[in-house]
């Protein structure tokens, strides 16, 4: 066993200008098992590893724009490279800007063109007059879970509801009701991916977190004819 | 005005040495590849919140530290997984009861280190291995400089207790 006896300058050890003494053994054990570290090519392989997450996950420039009077107040969108990241109705341009910033760590440039799509279907939509959306969507800084679960929202057809229990059914995963409740909670592109077409399994609305709350559900529900 | 760095740049200039701590605070490495992956990803999402005055490698260290603890604590009680422990003694052959005796000192070493608490098994291996500064060690780790310092004998301290108390129970069993 490691003996303690043989006393060496931990201070020295540890380039401390002071400190006490520890036996030699001890930090010659330290050394064995810590100093020499995990390798090169190890080493080489997690960072390639942890560079490509990051360039998945980075969503390089984001654009935004709003569209400023509709029925549930300012409608924000922002979009990336690979498609829409972000909507928001009725928070301030700063709100919207904060939330974007945290969930995709851009900084989000108003620019009308790279949105005029997005915020022409969305007003074609609020009217009444366009029953889906047809955009590229951006949900590579989500789990595997939260994004199967939008998925599956996104199949819900104008004028139909569904339960979170059923959205849990549908993914393959019939106990995580809850989670599915919480994974439509924090959607992060409200009213594209449909999430207030999901309600309660006793047929109440559950909740809403966008605009004004279950009002919103209940308006958006309305406009889709399916109250 | 200072200018913080391109976010990518931080993977050349700190991500070997933030995989090696990883390793070390996890003594895997496919679950230190995992947690320099999150450590990057968590960085990247607060990286605009960042002072530009900010020591950027002591921060990583911070989200590093917190990201091997989330880790180990989800690792938890399924079986602490265990690093080759001295790679010099499985290279030479057969394995010779002095080279076994000392692999076996070697993970008792490992286990009472692991059994430590958390912020002073982080303080050991940053000062030590790591060589970071006690300044840099405090940011890290969220404490006080004076704090940092203390984690650190502390970590030695229990060490060397455990260990004795390892050896004169192994010395009884011996006698037996």
């Amino acid at each position: 066993m490691i003996k303690m006896t043989a006393d060496s300058n931990l201070a020295a050890w540890l380039k401390d200008k002071s400190g006490m003494p520890a036996p030699e053994s001890l930090t010659d054990a330290l050394d064995a098992l810590y100093a020499a570290g995990p390798g090169e090519r190890a080493t080489a392989q997690a960072k390639e590893k942890a560079r490509r997450a990051l360039l998945k996950y980075s969503a390089g420039t984001v654009y935004y724009d709003v569209l400023p009077r509709t029925p549930v107040g300012p409608v924000y969108v922002a979009t990336s490279a690979r498609g829409v990241i972000a909507v928001s109705f009725g928070p301030t341009e700063r709100a919207f800007l904060d939330r974007v910033r945290k969930e995709t760590g851009a900084l989000a440039r108003r620019a009308p063109k790279e949105n005029a799509s997005a915020i022409r279907q969305m007003r074609e939509y609020l009217a009444g007059k366009r029953a889906a959306f047809d955009l590229p969507l951006d949900l590579n800084q989500l789990t595997e879970f939260r994004r199967r679960v939008l998925m599956a929202a996104l199949k819900i057809p104008r004028g139909q509801v569904a339960t979170y229990a059923e959205i849990a059914r549908r993914i393959g995963q019939p106990k995580a009701a809850r989670a599915v409740g919480q994974a439509l909670g924090s959607n992060p592109i409200p009213i594209v991916i449909p999430c207030h077409r999901v309600l309660a399994s006793d047929g109440s609305l559950g909740g809403y977190s966008g605009g004004k709350g279950v009002k919103t559900k209940v308006r958006l529900l309305k406009l889709e004819g399916a109250l | 005005m200072t200018l913080k760095p391109a976010f990518e740049s931080l993977v050349d200039a700190h991500g070997a040495e933030l995989f090696a701590y990883l390793w070390r605070m996890t003594r895997d490495a496919p679950d230190a590849e995992d947690c320099l992956q999150e450590t990057y990803l968590r960085a990247y999402r607060a990286y605009p919140r960042l002072d530009s005055t900010a020591n950027c490698r002591a921060w990583l260290y911070k989200i590093a530290t917190n990201t091997a603890r989330t880790h180990l604590k989800r690792r938890g009680r399924t079986q602490a997984r265990t690093a080759d422990l001295d790679p010099d003694l499985t290279r030479g052959g057969d394995p010779i009861p002095e080279n076994v005796e000392r692999r076996q000192s070697l993970a008792a070493v490992a286990r009472v280190v692991e059994s430590l608490p958390y912020q002073q098994r982080a303080a050991l291996i940053l000062r030590k291995y790591q060589e970071l500064s006690y300044s840099a060690i405090a940011a890290a780790l969220d404490c006080t400089e004076a704090a940092a310092r203390a984690n650190v004998y502390q970590a030695l301290r229990k060490l060397r207790e455990e260990l004795k108390l390892a050896r004169s129970a192994n010395d009884q069993n011996d006698r037996r």
